[in-house]
């Protein structure tokens, strides 16, 4: 948890490969007691399939554990490999970590 | 390594060089005291005794000329005679040993003591020797000249003895010298070879540590190569399967593959293409790609295309094909997979096919661009419920579609770059009158090396004209 408003903040950069799998894991981790995650993967490049393996399954978790999600993604060459993941659809998306957070913000008053 | 071994050796030869050179100039330093403590004590030695032959030819002079004065008998004078004549010599003697000795105060004492006898000669010798008549007086003054002569050659003797005693420990302390000498000399090569023999034991020890962890490391490196090798072989066998299709030959449609596996053989992946005929106008098209590399990916491989016919040759709706595998899957503990499976029916130019987190097919129509059709759902695997969407394309005679592997579009880390690159590829291809999957991977990759495996598998509808040759056949 990031902060006191119970919105746990995950934020990654550059390229997810299989080489920071150990990192990608330990941070695609559900924190006890998160109301909401915000995701901010705005400066991501790149990831393979681990790393996007890894974001599917959080976001899995998160649904079954009814924890809202917010995902900002910025670059489109990140865009289009979530859309291939079919990912698109699985949790919202935001181009700003502020729209995100005001997103999360409600959803945790909701 | 020859650092190592030769360093120490070089150290040690140093130290021994050192060693000896001071040992050398050490030896010389004391040979040379102990010479000139020898040599002085021997150059002493010597002038005492002249300085006693002296007293005695001075003596032998005075008893001759007090005698014959006395009774005057000329047998008595031949001791003065002999003495007058060697005296001089001898004081002449003693000072050049006093002048080796560099002894300036014995050397100016003996020149009193000459002088004094030179004159004792003159003034007192001569006169009473020529003399007819006692002569008290002078015989009073020679005594004294004799004493005073006397005296200074005492002097010359006392400096001599103090040299003598100084020389004879000056000698005593070079004899200490030499011995301790020795000591530091036997000490140094004791020093010497122990250090030597302890330089080698280490170096020998080092040695040996090192070759045993070369070993080790060898024969860890060879067990990592066998399983390695193992893995591989594993790993190609189950490819080979697939690599050896058969793709189904049809009037109405031709199909087209390529396989290339990764440049890194540890890179070898899980992807895969598959084209079943399930009627004369209708092909059951398979292609995926199974997360991770090695035996595990190969394994996992295989059973999702068994798992695939075997649902498609219940239900060939992609959507059904998808969602019965993803069941299967997410049942059995699969890692995650992108799949794509679609029907080409030649009778009306229909694709209809589901993807499962895999790339988007390509659509080439004569006379339009290419371009990347709907992407699909998410990948099998993960979640069981996921559900699969079909999209059907109406395409048109001569037209092109394309369905590749991740790796076509993902080799500079870039997918939009990939992409644009791949639609390139595809409009030349469609130009193209067959071997359109080749002419795609040559024209993306252009002989360079990928890092991932890459599969293209195309389809190419008829062309009318072609269509027409077929109805008058």
């Amino acid at each position: 948890m990031n902060g006191d408003d119970g919105i746990q903040r995950i934020r990654l950069t550059g390229e997810l490969e299989i080489s920071r799998k150990r990192e990608i894991r330990d941070a695609f981790g559900i924190v006890p007691g998160a109301k909401a995650a915000l995701v901010d993967l705005a400066e991501v490049t790149y990831a393979d399939s681990t790393a996007l393996t890894e974001l599917l399954r959080f976001c899995v978790t998160a649904q079954r554990d009814g924890i809202p999600i917010a995902v900002v993604i910025r670059t489109q060459q990140f865009a289009r490999l979530v859309q291939y993941a079919g990912l698109a659809n699985a949790f919202r998306i935001f181009e700003e970590p502020g729209e995100a957070l005001a997103y999360l913000n409600e959803c945790v008053d909701a | 390594m020859a650092r190592r071994v030769y360093l120490p050796l070089a150290l040690t030869l140093c130290f021994s060089a050192v060693v000896i050179a001071a040992l050398w100039i050490g030896g010389v330093s004391v040979r040379s005291g102990v010479v000139s403590a020898f040599d002085d004590s021997a150059n002493v030695r010597t002038a005492r005794i002249r300085v006693g032959d002296a007293l005695r030819e001075q003596l032998d002079e005075e008893t001759g000329v007090r005698g014959y004065a006395a009774v005057r008998e000329k047998i008595l004078l031949e001791p003065y005679d002999e003495a007058r004549l060697t005296l001089p010599l001898s004081l002449q003697r003693i000072g050049v040993s006093l002048r080796q000795l560099q002894m300036t105060d014995a050397s100016q004492a003996l020149a009193d003591a000459a002088a004094t006898s030179r004159r004792w000669l003159a003034v007192i010798a001569v006169p009473l020797i020529s003399s007819r008549t006692p002569q008290r007086d002078v015989q009073l003054r020679g005594k004294r000249l004799v004493d005073r002569f006397r005296s200074d050659m005492n002097a010359v003797e006392e400096l001599l003895a103090a040299r003598a005693d100084r020389a004879a420990q000056r000698a005593q302390e070079s004899v200490l010298w030499i011995s301790l000498f020795a000591a530091c000399a036997v000490l140094a090569i004791i020093l010497a070879a122990a250090v030597f023999a302890v330089v080698q034991f280490r170096l020998a020890d080092r040695l040996e540590r090192e070759r045993a962890r070369s070993e080790e490391e060898r024969r860890a490196a060879a067990e990592v190569r066998a399983a390695y090798e193992t893995e591989r072989r594993i790993a190609e066998t189950l490819q080979a399967g697939f690599a050896q299709n058969v793709l189904p030959r049809l009037a109405r449609v031709r199909f087209s593959a390529t396989y290339v596996p990764a440049a890194e053989e540890t890179n070898i992946g899980g992807d895969w293409y598959d084209a079943l005929e399930l009627s004369r106008e209708r092909v059951l098209l398979a292609m995926g790609d199974v997360t991770g590399h090695g035996i595990e990916a190969a394994v996992a491989m295989n059973q999702t295309r068994h798992l695939l016919v075997a649902c498609a040759l219940l239900d060939s709706s992609p959507t059904h094909v998808l969602a019965r595998v993803n069941a299967e899957l997410c049942r059995s503990g699969a890692p995650l997979i992108t799949a794509l499976a679609g029907v080409v029916d030649v009778r009306n130019f229909r694709f209809a096919y589901a993807a499962a987190g895999h790339p988007p097919p390509v659509l080439w129509e004569p006379g339009r661009p290419a371009r990347l059709l709907d992407v699909g759902s998410l990948p099998l695997g993960i979640v069981p419920e996921a559900q699969y969407q079909t999209h059907v394309v109406e395409s048109v005679p001569g037209a092109l579609i394309v369905l590749y592997t991740d790796g076509a579009v993902e080799h500079s880390r870039n997918v939009v770059e990939g992409e644009s690159l791949l639609l390139a590829a595809v409009e030349a291809a469609g130009q193209a009158p067959s071997g359109e999957a080749g002419m795609i991977y040559e024209r993306i990759f252009a002989g360079r090396r990928i890092a991932d495996d890459v599969a293209i598998l195309t389809i190419r509808f008829a062309h009318e004209n072609s269509r027409s040759q077929e109805r008058a056949a």
